[in-house]
C-alpha cells in the first residue's frame, strides 16, 4: 500500500460511514474538551474521574427499568448516583480525619464496583450494556444503529444526539465563560462581585455529569476521562489566552476525532480506544512542541528574560 | 542470578496449596498483605490517586505480557505490567517538572491515556488476549499454582523491603523536608516506594483486576487509620482488613458463577470500612455523635442549674426552694420540657425535688455546680471586658458558650490574672463555690 | 445620602470563627469615608480575616457590616476588594488585559460582556500602575511587583469607593512599594476610602492617616498620632492574650 491508499483507506473501507464516525467522536469529544479545559483549570481532573466511575450504577439502574440505552432516564439515574457519590465523599471527609483524596478513592471505587455487579446481577447477558461496552464503549457499533433522515442524509440517530448535547453545552459556556473564568481564577473576587462559588462549582458539576453520562455510552466509562482532561491539558502547554485555549483543547477534539478514525481502521482496533490513543499522541506532540512548555521549546531558547530585570525598569519609567 | 530465582522458587513450592479454594484464599492473603501495606503509606501521604493512575496503568504490560508469552507466565506478565506502571509513574513526575501542568492533570492524562493504549492493543490482539477480562476486572479462580509461586516471591520481597524501609518511609511520608535534613536519600527512598506501590498493584491485578485495585490501596488503610493512632497497628489492621475483603471477595465469586471478582473484593471492603466508619471507638461517626449529644444534655442540665441559682439570687437568697413553674417562666420553656429537665438534675443529685413535683431545691453538689457555672460566666465577661477591650453590651453571648468549657486550671488563671475579683462588668457578684465547704448553706 | 456623614464602612460585633476557633472577637468600628487606613497586627491576628469577613467571604458568626449606611448586599457595587497575590494561580491563561478587566465584571451582572468602555477603564488602570506596555503579557511572567500592580490596576478598574486590600506590600520591590503608595494616597485625594492590610509595623505609621490595630480584637483604631504610642502598640504585639487562644483552641476540639 502507498501513502494514499493508507489516507483514503477509511473512506474506501467505510464509506459515508467514515464521517459518521468522526462526527459521532468530534461531537463527544467537543464538550469534554470545553469542560475539561475549565476542570484543569481549577485544579479539579480526577473530579471527572471520580464522576465517570461513579455514574455507573445509576445507570444501570436506570437501564434495567427502562430497557433503552437512550432514554433521558439514564441521565437522571446518573445524577442520582453522582449525588450519592459527592454525598459519601463529604460524609467520609467531613466526619472523619480521611483526606480528600483518600475518600474520593473510596467513593468512586465502591460505586464503580457496584455498578459493574448490579450490571453482571440484572441485566447478565445483555448486548447493550455489558463489560465490554463500559471498557470500549459502543461507538465502534455506530453504523448498525437506526438512522434517521436528515436534508436526504441517512444520519445515524446517536450522532444527532450528540450534537444536541454538544451545542447545548456550547450555548452554555458561551454565556458563562465569563463567569466561569473569573471564578476559577480567583473566586474570592467573584465572591465579592456576589457570584456564589457553591452555585458556580456544583453548576459545572451538573454540566460536566450531563457530558459524561452523553459520552459514557460512546466511549466507556473509563476512556471519558481521557476525552475530558487530554484536549484542555494539550492546550494548556500551548496557549497563555483562555479563548485561544478553548479553541485549540476543541481542535484538538477534532483531530483526536479523526486521527482515531485511522488508526481504528489501519489497526483494526477499537475505536474509542484509538481516539484517546490518538489524543494522547497529540499532547505528546504538544508537550515537546507546544509554544509555551514545550520542552524541546525551551530547551532551545536558553535565555529567557528573569522576571526580576524587568521589573526594575517598570519601577523606574513610574517613579 | 536465575540460578538462585530457581533456588527460591523451589523453595516456596511446598508452600502452595493444591486445592483450588486454597489457593484462592492464598491469593486473597497475599493481596490484603501487599495492597494493605503499601495502602497505609498510600493514605497517609495523601497520594491516593497516584494509586489510582499506577494502577491504570499497568494494563498495557498486561496486554503485552499476554501477547508475548505464549503459555500466559505470570513472569513475563508480571516484568511486562511493572514496567508500565513505573513508566507510568516516571512520566507522572517528569510532566510535572517540565509543564505548568498540576498534578491532578498529569495523573490523570498517565491513568486514561495508558488504559486507552492498553484497550486499544487488546481490541486488535482478541485472540492472543482472552484472559485479559480476568485482568481488569478479577478472577480468583483463574489463579494457578505459578502465578501463586510469583505472587509469593514478589510479596516476599516486598514485606521485607518494608520491614527494614518502614521508618525511613514513615518519616518521609510525615515530612519529606525534615527527612531530607536527617540526610535519607529521600529520591532513591521516594522510587523504592513507587517501585514497592507497582509491586503490590501487579500481586492483586489478578485477583481484583486493573480497574479496582486502587480500592485495595485505599480502602482497607483508610479504615484502618479511622481505629488507631500508632503506624504499626495501622499495618496490621489495614493487612488485616485486606486479607478480610479479599476472602470475601474469593468466597462469593466462587458461590456466584461467573461474577467478576474485583468489584466484589471492591465492595466488601467498602462494607468494612464503613462499619469501621460506624463504630470505631474515638474517631467513628456514632461515637462522635454520642459525644456531641452528651456535651447537648450537659450544658442543658448547666443551664437548668444556672437559672436556678438566678432565681435564687433575684430573690435575695431567702427562700429554700425554687418551683418548676418559676424555673419554666425563667427559662422560657413549658413545664413538661422543665419537668424532664429536672428529672435529669434528680438522678444525678443536683437537687431535691419535693414530694407533690411542684418544687425543689438543689443539693449541696447542685449549689456548687450551679455557682461554678454562674462564677464562670462572670469571669469571663469580665475578663473579655478589661483584657479583651470588649464592649459590655457583647460579652454575654460568648460567655453562654465558653461558661461550659472553662476547666479549673483557665479559672484559676482568670482569677489570677484579674485579681481575684468580686464583681463582674454588669455589677453582679461572681459567686465563689469553693467557700461553699466551709460555709452552712443557711448564710449563703 | 450625603457621604459625608455616613462612615465608609462600618462593623458592630463583628465576631468570625474558623473551623469553630475563633479567629475575630467583636469588632465594632467605624471608618470615615475618604480616609486611608492601615490594618496593622502581629501574625495571626485576624487582620485579613476581617477584611475577608467585611466583603463576605468568609462567613462571619455574628455582627453586622454596613457599607456607606447600608448592608453590604445592596452597597456591593462601591466595594473593591484586592484579595492576596499568593490566593490565585498565576499560571492562569489570561492576560494582563484580562485581568485588569475583571475588574469591571461587577458591574456587567452575568450575561453582558465587556465593551469598548469597559476596555478603556481597564487601560486607564493599567496605564495608572504603569502596567499597559505589559497588557498583552501572560501574569505568569510577571514579577512579585508587577503581579501587585495588576491586581491593583483591576481594583482601579472597579472604579469604587471602598477599597479592602490584603498584604498588597507583600513581597513587592522597593520602587513598587513606593508607586503603590503615590498611588494609594491619590485615590483619597480623590475622595475613596481604602484599607490596606500591612504587616510592616515600621512604615505604617508614614504610609496611612488611621491605623486599626487588630489582635483577635480591636486594640485601637483612630488617627496615627493618637494610636502609633508605644503603649497601644505593645498591646497589640506584646501583650498576647494567651489565656483568650487556649480557650479558643478548647472550643475548637469540641
Amino acid at each position: 500500500m502507498n501513502m494514499i491508499e493508507y489516507i483514503t483507506l477509511p473512506w474506501d473501507v467505510l464509506g459515508i460511514g467514515a464521517l459518521w464516525l468522526i462526527l459521532m467522536a468530534f461531537f463527544v469529544a467537543l464538550p469534554c474538551s470545553q469542560m475539561g479545559s475549565f476542570l484543569i483549570l481549577r485544579r479539579m481532573a480526577l473530579t471527572g474521574d471520580a464522576i465517570s466511575h461513579s455514574v455507573f450504577p445509576g445507570v444501570v439502574i436506570a437501564f434495567y427499568i427502562t430497557g433503552d440505552l437512550s432514554s433521558p432516564w439514564l441521565i437522571v439515574g446518573a445524577g442520582l448516583a453522582g449525588l450519592a457519590s459527592t454525598v459519601i465523599i463529604e460524609l467520609i471527609h467531613k466526619w472523619t480525619r480521611v483526606k480528600q483524596d483518600a475518600a474520593t478513592g473510596i467513593s468512586f471505587t465502591a460505586l464503580f464496583a457496584l455498578g459493574v455487579l448490579l450490571m453482571e446481577l440484572l441485566l447478565g447477558k445483555n448486548v447493550d450494556l455489558d463489560l465490554e461496552c463500559v471498557l470500549h464503549g459502543r461507538l465502534g457499533l455506530l453504523l448498525e444503529d437506526d438512522r434517521l433522515a436528515l436534508f436526504g442524509l441517512m444520519v445515524p440517530a446517536p450522532v444527532l444526539v450528540m450534537a444536541g448535547v454538544a451545542l447545548v453545552t456550547m450555548v452554555l459556556l458561551f454565556f458563562f465563560c465569563r463567569v466561569m473564568m473569573l471564578s476559577s481564577f480567583d473566586a474570592d473576587l467573584a465572591a465579592s462581585f456576589g457570584y456564589r462559588p457553591a452555585v458556580i462549582h456544583y453548576g459545572m458539576m451538573f454540566v460536566v455529569s450531563f457530558i459524561v453520562v452523553a459520552a459514557f455510552q460512546a466511549v466507556g466509562a473509563i476512556l471519558v476521562i481521557a476525552l475530558l482532561i487530554l484536549p484542555g491539558a494539550a492546550a494548556y502547554l500551548c496557549s497563555y489566552r483562555l479563548k485561544v485555549m478553548l479553541l485549540i483543547a476543541a481542535l484538538h477534539a477534532l483531530l483526536s476525532a479523526v486521527g482515531g478514525l485511522y488508526l481504528h481502521v489501519w489497526f483494526n482496533s477499537n475505536m474509542a480506544a484509538s481516539v484517546v490513543v490518538s489524543g494522547g499522541v497529540l499532547f505528546v506532540l504538544a508537550w515537546l512542541l507546544g509554544p509555551v512548555d514545550g520542552v524541546l521549546w525551551k530547551w532551545f531558547k536558553e535565555e529567557v528574560p528573569t522576571p526580576e530585570e524587568s521589573s526594575d525598569q517598570v519601577g523606574n519609567r513610574l517613579s | 542470578m536465575i540460578q538462585e530465582m530457581s533456588v527460591l522458587a523451589s523453595a516456596v513450592d511446598f508452600l502452595i496449596p493444591a486445592s483450588g479454594s486454597a489457593k484462592a484464599m492464598m491469593a486473597a492473603v497475599l493481596l490484603g498483605a501487599g495492597c494493605g501495606l503499601l495502602g497505609c503509606f498510600v493514605v497517609l501521604r495523601r497520594v491516593a490517586l497516584m494509586g489510582d493512575a499506577v494502577s491504570h496503568a499497568v494494563l498495557p504490560g498486561v496486554v503485552a505480557g499476554l501477547i508475548y508469552s505464549s503459555e500466559r507466565s505470570p513472569g513475563v506478565i508480571f516484568v511486562f505490567a511493572a514496567t508500565a506502571g513505573l513508566l507510568g509513574a516516571g512520566l507522572v513526575r517528569l510532566m510535572m517538572m517540565s509543564t505548568r501542568l498540576k498534578s491532578d492533570a498529569a495523573l490523570g492524562i498517565v491513568l486514561a491515556t495508558f488504559f486507552a493504549f492498553g484497550i486499544m492493543w487488546q481490541s486488535r490482539n482478541q485472540q492472543d488476549t482472552v484472559g485479559v477480562m480476568n485482568f481488569l476486572f478479577g478472577n480468583v479462580g483463574s489463579i494457578d499454582a505459578s502465578d501463586l509461586r510469583m505472587m509469593l516471591m514478589t510479596t516476599l520481597v516486598l514485606v521485607v523491603t518494608m520491614f527494614f524501609l518502614r521508618r525511613p518511609l514513615l518519616v518521609m511520608s510525615f515530612d519529606e523536608g525534615f527527612s531530607r535534613g536527617l540526610g535519607y536519600p529521600v529520591k532513591l527512598l521516594n522510587g523504592v516506594f513507587y517501585f514497592l506501590l507497582t509491586f503490590s498493584v501487579v500481586v492483586a491485578l489478578q485477583a481484583v483486576g486493573v480497574v479496582l485495585v486502587s480500592a485495595m490501596l485505599i480502602t482497607p488503610a483508610a479504615a484502618a487509620y479511622l481505629l488507631t493512632d500508632r503506624f504499626d497497628r495501622m499495618l496490621l489492621l489495614s493487612v488485616l482488613f485486606g486479607v478480610l475483603s479479599g476472602l470475601a471477595g474469593g468466597l462469593v465469586s466462587a458461590e456466584v458463577n461467573g461474577l467478576p471478582t474485583g468489584p466484589v473484593i471492591a465492595l466488601s471492603a467498602t462494607a468494612l470500612f464503613a462499619v469501621v466508619y460506624l463504630i470505631a471507638p474515638r474517631h467513628g461517626v456514632l461515637s462522635k455523635v454520642l459525644r456531641t449529644l452528651r456535651r447537648r444534655m450537659r450544658i442543658r442540665r448547666e443551664n437548668t442549674l444556672k437559672a436556678i441559682y438566678q432565681i435564687h439570687e433575684v430573690e435575695g437568697f431567702v427562700h429554700e426552694e425554687v418551683s418548676v413553674l418559676m424555673l419554666a417562666r425563667k427559662r422560657g420553656l413549658t413545664e413538661d420540657v422543665v419537668r424532664r429537665d429536672c428529672k435529669a438534675l434528680l438522678s444525678r443529685g443536683f437537687i431535691d425535688m419535693a414530694e407533690d413535683g411542684v418544687s425543689l431545691h438543689l443539693s449541696r453538689l447542685g449549689w456548687k455546680r450551679a455557682m461554678e457555672i454562674v462564677r464562670n460566666h462572670r469571669l469571663w465577661e469580665l475578663y473579655l471586658t478589661n483584657e479583651a477591650d470588649y464592649a459590655e453590651d457583647h460579652v454575654h453571648d460568648d460567655a453562654e458558650k465558653i461558661e461550659h468549657i472553662l476547666e479549673p486550671g483557665i479559672v484559676r488563671q482568670l482569677e489570677q490574672h484579674l485579681d481575684f475579683p468580686e464583681l463582674d462588668p454588669h455589677g453582679k457578684p461572681i459567686p465563689q463555690p469553693t467557700h461553699l465547704v466551709a460555709q452552712p448553706l443557711a448564710t449563703l | 445620602m450625603s457621604d459625608e456623614q455616613q462612615p465608609a464602612l462600618e462593623t458592630h460585633d463583628l465576631t468570625v470563627a474558623y473551623h469553630k476557633r475563633p479567629a475575630l472577637y467583636g469588632i465594632d468600628v467605624a471608618v470615615p469615608a475618604g480616609s486611608l487606613v492601615g490594618i496593622v497586627g502581629p501574625n495571626g491576628a485576624g487582620k485579613s480575616t476581617f477584611i475577608k469577613a467585611v466583603m463576605g467571604v468568609v462567613p462571619s458568626s455574628g455582627g453586622w457590616v454596613k457599607v456607606f449606611g447600608k448592608p453590604l448586599r445592596e452597597n456591593l457595587h462601591r466595594v473593591g476588594y484586592v484579595p492576596q497575590r499568593e490566593s490565585v494561580d498565576w499560571d492562569f491563561p489570561v492576560t494582563v488585559m484580562d485581568v485588569a478587566l475583571m475588574g469591571t465584571y461587577g458591574g456587567l451582572g452575568l450575561f453582558r460582556r465587556p465593551g469598548k468602555a469597559e476596555k478603556k477603564r481597564a487601560s486607564e488602570a493599567l496605564e495608572k500602575v504603569g502596567m499597559l506596555p505589559y497588557s498583552n503579557r501572560q501574569i505568569g511572567n510577571l514579577s512579585g511587583g508587577q503581579q501587585q500592580r495588576v491586581f491593583l490596576a483591576r481594583a482601579l478598574a472597579q472604579d469604587s469607593d471602598l477599597y479592602l486590600m490584603d498584604e498588597p506590600f507583600a513581597g513587592v520591590d522597593a520602587a513598587t512599594e513606593a508607586a503603590i503608595v503615590t498611588l494609594l494616597r491619590e485615590m483619597r485625594e480623590r475622595g475613596k476610602t481604602v484599607l490596606v492590610v500591612h504587616h510592616d509595623l515600621q512604615s505604617a505609621g508614614e504610609y496611612f492617616d488611621r491605623l486599626l490595630l487588630l489582635n483577635m480584637r480591636l486594640v485601637a483604631f483612630g488617627e496615627v498620632k493618637d494610636v502609633y504610642t508605644r503603649e497601644l502598640l505593645q498591646k497589640t504585639y506584646g501583650g498576647r492574650l494567651t489565656i483568650l487562644s487556649e480557650v479558643a483552641d478548647r472550643a475548637a476540639k469540641l
